[in-house]
């Protein structure tokens, strides 16, 4: 029976995509490894020294795991929400996550200076971070959701004023700040994987894993519930229940993956939609399976042509620009329909 | 049984929802009962209430003797099966898919072989086996109707509750729903509450009609009984003519 329903056509499909999806990742890596050995050594003119290979090798596998880890938190988060949200174009970020994440940064430079504890103590900046983000979405969640009885529309709308709210404060904030305080801010915000710090990294990776767990456990009343409240209700789905844990897991994995790695915005969105139309299911597994490795190959490639143009274009403007024509496309091919 | 038992339902002055209050109402085994009465009578908002989607503010709501808050969502889902009016689904799925999420509340999405041949004897039953493989968005509004109710006849459940089945069905799917609905009833021993606007379809085929007004319960009874322009005439504000046709009451309301 098994062995009968995964030979289904459609199965078939999303095996075959997951196991190109994988071959490319393994293409990926090898180009982003490459590109900070073999190409930066061919610039200079050396030889690549089999130790110091190594010891590049050593800074690399932090931050390949760091990138995978986050990509896999954002994509299934963000499949997660599009499900409870029942939206194919809206993501996590748009009810302010990465709006609070910058502007906690800019929030601690300003208050407590660039090189104070809070902001240069990589835990104190890490829990800091996270737990404001937490605490945010958790307040506007137990507010709006007790307020307007589930009402997720207007979650969305407060969290899109919201981010809104905190994105002008935080310029606000960039603009009468000292120069060399606002490139601190930059630089903490900006997406670096080539730094992450392994010890903050060991502490987020079991949150991360336990909530992509939990959410990827759920599968089979993901795939209920992208039914609609009513009819999960009447299929069994404690439909109320179900969604505060959605909103609850989505709100700290997206909390501890933007701390540790920084704001992207549209890899989720990206690597849900891409995975949907290339891998033609509403089943949530092979949909969670297939988002995850889009995102990590996209951050993956987008680190790797980053390196190779020497950090000309910062990694997020390479996702960025991939991510908005595709939703320019999608939104286009929507319309027609 | 379900029985209802003093259900009040208020909501804030902003909601849009009806109210009802003080209901009481025993459902008819093995029949089909109507709920008819003018938009705002609370109609909807008693069937969501009666099949716990929304829960009951005041009163309760019983199924074979036990209170439905005391149940588990999950169990409830294996003896009532609930179909709203409008099923706009955010995703493209074909018709198997469909009835296959009616085997969710006894299988919890691992379908076995018992469950696959459940759904294949529902999509027999309401002749949907060339359309299987379709899309939802492939096929008719009543080809898609039929394929919602071979989704709740895959649930497998004694009690089923229709919202308004009939809305944007033409006269012909109309008619055609409404005897498939019957034979539930006398083929498949199910018991229906179901939701009508017109008052005519009720009259031909509901076994018990319920008629509200403002929230509460008007009249109930067997057609003849409760077609008559002494009920109708109050329910829905309006002048009705009523003839016999078949030794069934029917009803005129043109002015």
């Amino acid at each position: 029976m098994v062995v009968k329903s995964l030979a289904k056509p459609r199965n078939l499909r999303a095996i075959a995509v997951i196991a190109l999806l994988a071959l490319l990742i393994v293409g990926a890596t090898a180009l982003y490894i490459y590109s900070r050995t073999y190409a930066n050594a061919n610039r200079l003119g050396v030889t690549m020294h089999p130790t110091a290979f190594e010891s590049i090798m050593a800074r690399i596998r932090p931050a390949m795991m760091s990138m995978i880890a986050a990509s896999v938190v954002l994509a299934v988060v963000s499949l997660s929400f599009q499900t409870i949200v029942r939206s194919r174009v809206l993501t996590p970020s748009m009810i302010g996550f990465d709006s609070i994440f910058v502007g906690t940064q800019t929030v601690l430079v300003f208050v407590f200076g660039a090189y104070s504890v809070w902001f240069q103590n990589p835990y104190v900046n890490y829990f800091v971070t996270a737990g404001v983000m937490i605490t945010i979405s958790m307040f506007m969640y137990s507010f709006i959701l007790r307020s307007s009885k589930n009402n997720v529309i207007f979650l969305l709308m407060f969290g899109l004023i919201l981010s809104g709210i905190i994105g002008s404060g935080t310029r606000y904030l960039q603009v009468i700040m000292n120069q060399s305080e606002f490139f601190h801010v930059q630089a903490a915000t900006m997406v670096n994987v080539n730094n992450i710090n392994t010890n903050i990294a060991n502490i987020a990776f079991p949150i991360m894993a336990v909530v992509v767990v939990l959410i990827v456990l759920r599968h089979r009343r993901l795939d209920v519930m992208s039914l609609g409240p009513d009819q999960a209700k009447s299929l069994g789905i404690a439909y109320e229940r179900e969604l505060r844990l959605h909103l609850i897991l989505i709100a700290v994995g997206m909390s501890v993956a933007t701390a540790l790695i920084g704001s992207l915005t549209f890899l989720g969105l990206l690597a849900v939609n891409a995975a949907r139309e290339v891998m033609k299911t509403h089943k949530h597994l092979p949909l969670f399976i297939g988002s995850s490795l889009m995102a990590a190959l996209t951050l993956i490639a987008g680190q790797a042509v980053m390196e190779l143009l020497q950090g000309a274009v910062p990694v997020t403007v390479i996702i960025n620009l991939v991510g908005c024509s595709y939703i320019f496309y999608l939104v286009l091919k929507e319309n027609k329909t | 049984m379900i029985e209802v038992k003093n259900i009040s339902q208020t909501y804030d002055s902003r909601s849009e929802r009806d109210t009802i209050t003080d209901v009481s109402l025993t459902v008819r085994e093995n029949t089909i009962t109507a709920l008819i009465g003018a938009n705002g009578a609370g109609k909807s908002t008693l069937l969501s209430v009666m099949t716990n989607l929304i829960p009951a503010k005041k009163g309760n709501v019983t199924i074979d003797g036990v209170d439905v808050r005391k149940i588990k969502t999950s169990e409830v889902a294996k003896k009532v099966a609930f179909l709203k009016q409008t099923h706009q689904l955010s995703i493209k799925i074909t018709v198997r898919d469909l009835v296959e999420y009616g085997r969710f509340p006894h299988c919890g999405g691992r379908l076995k072989d018992t469950d696959h041949a459940k759904v294949n004897e529902c999509i027999d039953y309401m002749n949907l086996e060339e359309l299987s493989e379709k899309y939802l968005d492939e096929i008719s509004g009543g080809q898609r109707q039929r394929a919602f109710i071979a989704m709740i006849l895959a649930q497998d459940t004694p009690y089923i509750f229709l919202d308004e089945p009939l809305n944007n069905l033409d006269i012909k799917y109309s008619v055609e729903m409404m005897k498939i609905v019957h034979k539930l009833v006398s083929e498949l021993d199910k018991t229906v509450v179901i939701v009508l606007h017109d008052i005519n379809f009720a009259a031909a085929y509901a076994g018990h009609i319920v008629a509200m007004k403002d929230g509460k319960i008007y009249k109930e009874g067997t057609p003849n009984e409760v077609i008559t322009t002494e009920v109708l005439n109050p329910v829905f504000d309006h002048d009705f003519h009523i003839t016999e046709h078949d030794g069934k009451n029917i009803c005129l309301y043109y002015d």
